[in-house]
């Protein structure tokens, strides 16, 4: 059941965080509403006495989407549908643009802003692997100070980020420095349209003399929150690209994800899928980068 | 379409088999069309029900103390207000409208809150304290009948709902002279209609409280009269029901329905003011009717020339809570098990017995998919076994004119066109090359075999070398096929008759009803088709009136594919009725040589042969009228003489019988178990398409329905209770989840009817699964029992639940 | 709480005062009478109440009235002009897109909002336009086809 509320309509970024520190727990901001309105419906205890909604639709300075020489900057109120069209974010974040696309439904997506995906932590938050291993930086203002800090900081636990109740996440600010990294995302759910996603990965990988440079590769839905995965990660640096090393990387994917959930109702499912998909996705990217060395 | 007759018989019709657009389609297309929660009437009050979360309980007493003087609440409702019957069924009356002595399973209400603001009175729900006494809960319908398992419904002493025979020849001697048994056994889960408009209903005191008119979301009507009035205790007169624009029911706004109305009826009355009920989302798929989870055993013995020679099956059904529509889907069950296929030995038994899972009823196919899903899954291994195609095996063994069937019933007065509709499946869909090579490449490598034994054995999560898929192996194409007969209309379940109603008026312009309610489906559109066939003019020169049980004779329920048999009949014998009188009319101005010719067409009448001999419609009603003719006529169809032994299960169950072949290709993917539905080529004969628009439109929906059956649509009780509530837990396609659906329909000779049309929309459902199974066993080399083929079956060859490691099991 | 809430509906100018915390779909329903919009969820995942939000397709039962001040919002009632029906109206009549009609009208907005900002939609950007409306009746293939045909006229 939705209970009465006040919705305030600040302009800046400034009066949302003086509403924000003057008010209390029973203030929180809205966006898109498409997790916060169903929350109310089903009494959800994140939501519970809330009596005080801050709409972002009028902060300006918390949308639109814009680059410069080594960065990309997100508004956090941005929407998954601007996000998933932008060119700027195709360009140097595909990953990121092909999780928008698949984010809830069409409806879903022209509501639904990129912080208000991670901003809870929940563990299906589909935008969340790519940001993750684009090294995502959130913009925290509270009034007089603005802090940065990794996206990954940020997400503690699930439905817990460390974010101050008089604070707001105003930019997601991705450094640009992927530039010949071959990346690929990907998200299982039970049908094609709309669904939560049972598995979610996002893959960076950086080639040098058929070895791995650099790897990044981020987990959501088949970990408790989205999570780098930074041990898998250095254990590939300076492998030599194959069968071999992917059967490897695949297994030790398994074995993480197990340490960190441990044992599962769902965990013969996931467990086995998340190993084969990894092995899949390295495939893939191996043979876009064989065929891009073939045409150079 | 596939014309298998001369164009003359084709093209004998003006408008039947041609595409019209939908009657109430400008309405629907503009938001004008009202549905149940689009009334709002003077003073109306709303109705909240209160719940209590246990799934089988003795219920001490109710405390109402928390809500006095509370000014939201006008009144509360319960057992007590009733002045009739507190427990209703149209089969067995063991649902109470508000629990009372028991709660059988979670979502049972002991009351209701009345008042204006239906949102404070949500939230005033939890002030009643309901003191109860928890008792144990079955939720295994396979130990519904052990001697120390609870008995649901004391009255009836046991937990069996009922127990269907069938017994033809003789089963030990029919197996003991086969060459080769096979036994296999199937489960299926428990499935959502998930209509997209929850429940509505609001009820009318009529005038001085004599009687209540209720106007909601109902299928059935005269099912909720006859209900209503008993637990008023008004006679049926009294009680008038008026279907609004229906929002989808598939057999689910039915016995909901009847409870609904008559909560809110006793409601009405006791405020005298209207009440409204609308359910949310959760509270549809909490409180309202599931299809039947089924637990399957066949066992088939063959000879090796392919014949079956003996079929035994054992089929339990989970009625949940309440009988509902059970014995009747069971039956349809019994009549079917054995599929379209001759057998000279049959031994079948179902059983239906309660639990305290969500009560089980009609849904669209009626117990029919799951055991097509088994006995077809059984037909394509038995040809895998015997070393030839699943359409041969089907061959040896299927329908063909006068064969008898498992009731023995000798197959006559129809074009049995089995055999027919799979042939042109197998042509159409290229099915023997493709299940050929499909199957060569993919019986050897076995990966998920591989994943099921190392998952199963112990929890060793990590792959081995040998699991890894290379990427282009990851994907496999399979194709499947599955073939039925289905009785058409109500057969032995009942009394089976429906009435029409014409009235022209004197402009020419005509009045229709049929007792028979739209359900989204059509039906109105295919009447007025056939009205207009029969006298020439447009359709929109008729007006459909409203759906009202006062205006128009009890026809039966609008379920079993029955709506263009019967309904169709009654407005054709209607329709007849009054041309017949116009004619006389005629006859008698024009001085007609005796065995003239009428031609009624394009709002014209004439005489074959005789071009200067014309009429305008409109002209000759006019004359008629004038000559005092009434020109309004009940039509009345009533299905022929059906009988069944309740002891043997003999008997001629249905009057007559449609058939139908769809094919499945399908993409597995064979790293995650996805299975994405490719193309489905559906061929079916419903005897003649009327509506050729309305009958396309049955069968995209139907296979669309179907294959979320058998991929991913699941509620998965544990103890009583659901977890999945809404759609984003209870899952049924999207657009994006179905692929290319080709449709062809065969039309054979009939005798009863309009022009020989049968049944269809049930047929469309009913298949899909089978087929997309047949098909996952056709790309994997894995026979998967248990529906739906979800992403862990397919892979794990097994469902997970939440509760596995709770229980130890994992 | 009480507020005075103005914005653009079906292109006509509308001032109310109603309750934020009112849902948009409440606001139209049952304050302003245009039932044509319709509730099957409740939480943004069948799309029967799909309305056009600033040119966008948005789930109406997610929106709370204090968000719509200033808002340009379309229903299904704005299709039509004059009582002439829409291309695509005609279309989904047409080929049958339509059956039991609760679907319908988010099913019209989603396609409408998508031909609004692609004139020419292939196959699969009508199906990932229409992902968000569910449809139990008709298996979305007759819709698909009167958006396409809608597109091409």
């Amino acid at each position: 059941m939705i209970p009465d509320l006040e919705i305030l309509s600040p302009c800046s970024v400034k009066e949302v965080v003086e509403l924000l520190s003057k008010n209390n727990p029973d203030t929180k901001v809205i966006a898109g509403g498409t997790d916060i309105i169903p929350g109310f419906l089903i009494d959800s205890n994140r939501f519970r006495d809330i009596n005080c909604l801050i709409d972002l639709a009028a902060v300006d300075e918390m949308k639109g989407i814009s680059e410069s020489d080594d960065e990309v900057t997100i508004g956090a109120a941005c929407t998954f549908t601007e996000i998933s069209r932008n060119k700027i974010i195709k360009g140097n974040l595909p990953l990121l643009s092909e999780a928008a696309n698949v984010i809830g439904n069409p409806q879903i997506r022209n509501r639904a802003t990129i912080a208000g995906n991670f901003i809870n932590n929940a563990p299906c938050a589909d935008s969340v692997p790519p940001l993750l291993v684009y090294d995502a930086l959130l913009e925290i203002s509270s009034g007089e100070a603005t802090r940065r800090t990794s996206l990954e900081e940020t997400l503690l636990n699930p439905y817990q980020t460390f974010v101050l109740p008089n604070e707001i996440v105003t930019k997601i600010i991705i450094p640009k420095k992927r530039k010949n990294y071959y990346g690929t995302f990907y998200k299982l759910g039970r049908r094609r349209g709309v669904a939560i996603s049972r598995i979610t990965l996002a893959l960076l990988l950086l080639i040098e003399d058929n070895k791995i440079k650099d790897m990044k590769i981020a987990s959501g839905a088949v970990t408790p929150i989205g999570m780098r995965l930074h041990e898998l990660e250095e254990s590939c640096i300076g492998k030599s690209l194959g069968k071999e090393l992917f059967k490897g990387v695949s297994k030790n994917l398994g074995r993480k994800i197990l340490d960190v959930t441990g044992l599962r109702w769902s965990s013969h499912y996931k467990v086995s899928v998340v190993q084969q998909m990894i092995y899949q996705l390295l495939e893939k990217l191996y043979k876009e980068f064989k065929e891009a060395e073939l045409e150079k | 379409m596939y014309k298998e007759k001369s164009e003359e018989t084709v093209d004998k019709f003006s408008i039947v088999g041609k595409d019209v657009i939908r009657q109430d389609g400008f309405a629907k297309v503009t938001g004008q069309a009202k549905f149940a929660d689009d009334y709002r009437f003077h003073g109306m009050l709303h109705g909240v029900m209160v719940r209590v979360p246990v799934a089988h309980a003795k219920i001490n007493s109710i405390d109402y103390s928390g809500l006095l003087n509370d000014p939201s609440v006008t009144t509360i409702c319960d057992t007590e207000d009733i002045p009739g019957a507190k427990k209703v069924g149209l089969i067995k009356q063991d649902q109470p409208v508000f629990a009372f002595d028991k709660i059988v399973t979670p979502g049972d209400a002991v009351a209701m809150l009345v008042g204006k603001d239906e949102k404070k009175l949500r939230k005033l729900t939890s002030k009643i304290k309901v003191d109860y006494e928890k008792l144990d809960v079955l939720s295994d319908p396979l130990k519904a009948l052990d001697k120390n398992a609870p008995v649901i419904h004391p009255d009836s002493g046991s937990n069996l709902i009922i127990h269907y025979p069938l017994r033809k020849g003789d089963i030990e001697k029919g197996f003991s002279e086969s060459d080769f048994i096979l036994e296999e056994k199937y489960s299926t889960l428990h499935v959502e209609h998930a209509y997209l408009e929850p429940e509505c209903v609001t009820a009318l005191p009529l005038e001085g409280n004599s009687g209540i008119k209720i106007i909601g979301s109902i299928q059935n009507l005269y099912t909720t009269r006859k209900i209503v009035a008993s637990v008023l205790n008004l006679p049926l007169a009294n009680v008038i029901v008026i279907q609004a624009e229906l929002g989808g029911s598939f057999g689910g706004k039915d016995d909901i329905m009847n409870i609904l109305s008559s909560r809110a009826a006793v409601a009405a009355l006791k405020t005298g003011r209207p009440v409204k009920i609308k359910y949310t989302r959760e509270e549809s798929v909490l409180e309202s009717h599931k299809r039947h989870p089924y637990v399957m055993h066949y066992k088939i013995g063959c000879k090796l020339d392919g014949k079956i020679n003996a079929m035994k099956v054992d089929i339990v059904a989970d009625g949940g809570a309440y009988a509902s529509m059970s014995p009747f889907v069971t039956w349809r069950s019994v009549v079917q098990a054995t599929g379209p296929y001759e057998i000279p030995n049959v031994q079948t038994d179902v059983k239906a017995v309660y639990t305290n899972n969500p009560y089980t009823g009609a849904m669209r196919g009626f117990g029919s998919p799951q055991i097509i899903f088994a006995q077809e899954s059984l037909m394509d291994d038995l040809a895998i076994k015997l070393g030839i195609t699943p359409a041969e095996v089907r061959r040896i063994n299927g329908y063909k004119n006068n064969s008898i069937t498992a009731s023995g019933q000798k197959l006559v007065d129809h074009d049995v066109n089995l055999l027919k509709v799979l042939d042109r499946a197998i042509t159409k869909s290229g099915f023997t090359n493709k299940w050929g090579n499909n199957k060569s490449l993919n019986e050897d490598k076995n990966s998920i075999t591989i994943v099921n034994e190392r998952t199963k054995t112990d929890n060793n999560l990590l792959i081995t070398d040998k699991e890894f898929i290379e990427p282009e192996n990851l994907i496999r194409k399979g194709i499947g096929l599955a073939l039925s007969f289905r009785g058409c209309s109500l057969g032995a379940e009942g009394i089976d008759t429906t009435a029409a109603y014409i009235s022209l008026q004197r402009d020419g312009k005509a009045y229709l009803l049929c007792g028979l309610a739209e359900n989204g489906q059509g039906l109105r559109t295919t009447y007025l088709i056939v009205a207009s066939e029969v006298l020439g003019i447009s359709v929109e020169d008729i007006i459909y009136m409203e759906q009202n049980t006062s205006l128009i004779p009890d026809s039966g329920p609008t379920v079993a594919s029955r709506a263009t048999l019967m309904g169709g009949g009654a407005v054709k014998s209607a329709a007849e009725q009054v041309r017949s009188r116009l004619e006389e009319v005629l006859k008698e101005e024009w001085d007609l040589p005796k065995g003239s010719k009428f031609v009624f067409n394009n709002n014209r009448i004439h005489i074959k042969n005789i071009p200067e001999k014309v009429i305008d419609f409109c002209d000759l009603v006019s004359l008629a009228y004038m000559k005092g003719i009434n020109l309004a006529a009940l039509g009345w169809y009533q299905g022929p003489h059906v009988d069944w032994d309740e002891e043997t299960g003999q008997g001629p169950a249905y009057f007559t019988y449609v058939y139908g072949c769809q094919v499945a290709e399908v993409s597995v993917n064979m790293g995650t178990g996805e299975v994405y539905v490719d193309e489905v080529y559906a061929v079916h004969d419903p005897g003649r398409v009327i509506n050729k628009l309305g009958a396309e439109g049955q069968v995209y929906g139907g296979v669309t329905q179907g294959a979320g059956y058998g991929l991913f649509e699941e509620i998965n009780v544990q103890d009583g209770f659901i977890k999945e509530l809404n759609y984003d837990q209870y899952l049924i396609p999207t657009s994006m989840d179905i692929g290319n659906i080709n449709i062809e329909f065969i039309e054979g000779e009939e005798t009863y009817g309009p022009w020989g049309a049968k049944s269809l929309g049930e047929p469309t459902l009913e298949l899909t699964a089978a087929a997309i199974s047949n098909a996952v066993r056709n790309a994997t080399g894995v026979r998967l029992f248990n529906l739906p083929l979800n992403l862990e079956e397919v892979l794990l060859k097994r469902k997970l639940h939440p509760d596995d490691l709770k229980r130890g099991s994992a | 709480m009480k507020s005075n809430i103005s914005f653009t509906l079906n292109s006509k100018k509308v001032t109310i005062i109603c309750n934020q915390e009112t849902r948009l779909i409440d606001l139209l329903r049952d304050e302003l009478e245009l039932t044509g919009t319709k509730e099957g969820c409740s939480i943004g995942e069948c799309g029967a109440c799909t309305v056009i939000f600033n040119g966008k397709a948005v789930n109406s039962c997610l929106i709370l009235a204090g968000q719509i001040n200033n808002s340009e919002i379309i229903t299904v009632e704005g299709l039509a002009e004059n009582g002439e029906l829409s291309k695509l109206q005609k279309m989904f009549l047409k080929k049958g897109a339509v059956q039991c009609g609760f679907c319908t009208p988010g099913a019209l907005i989603s396609a409408y909002a998508l031909l609004l900002e692609n004139e020419n939609p292939t196959e699969e950007e009508i199906k990932i336009a229409l992902s968000g409306n569910l449809c139990r009746c008709t298996g979305y293939k007759q819709m698909i086809d009167a958006v396409k045909s809608s597109a091409s006229l």
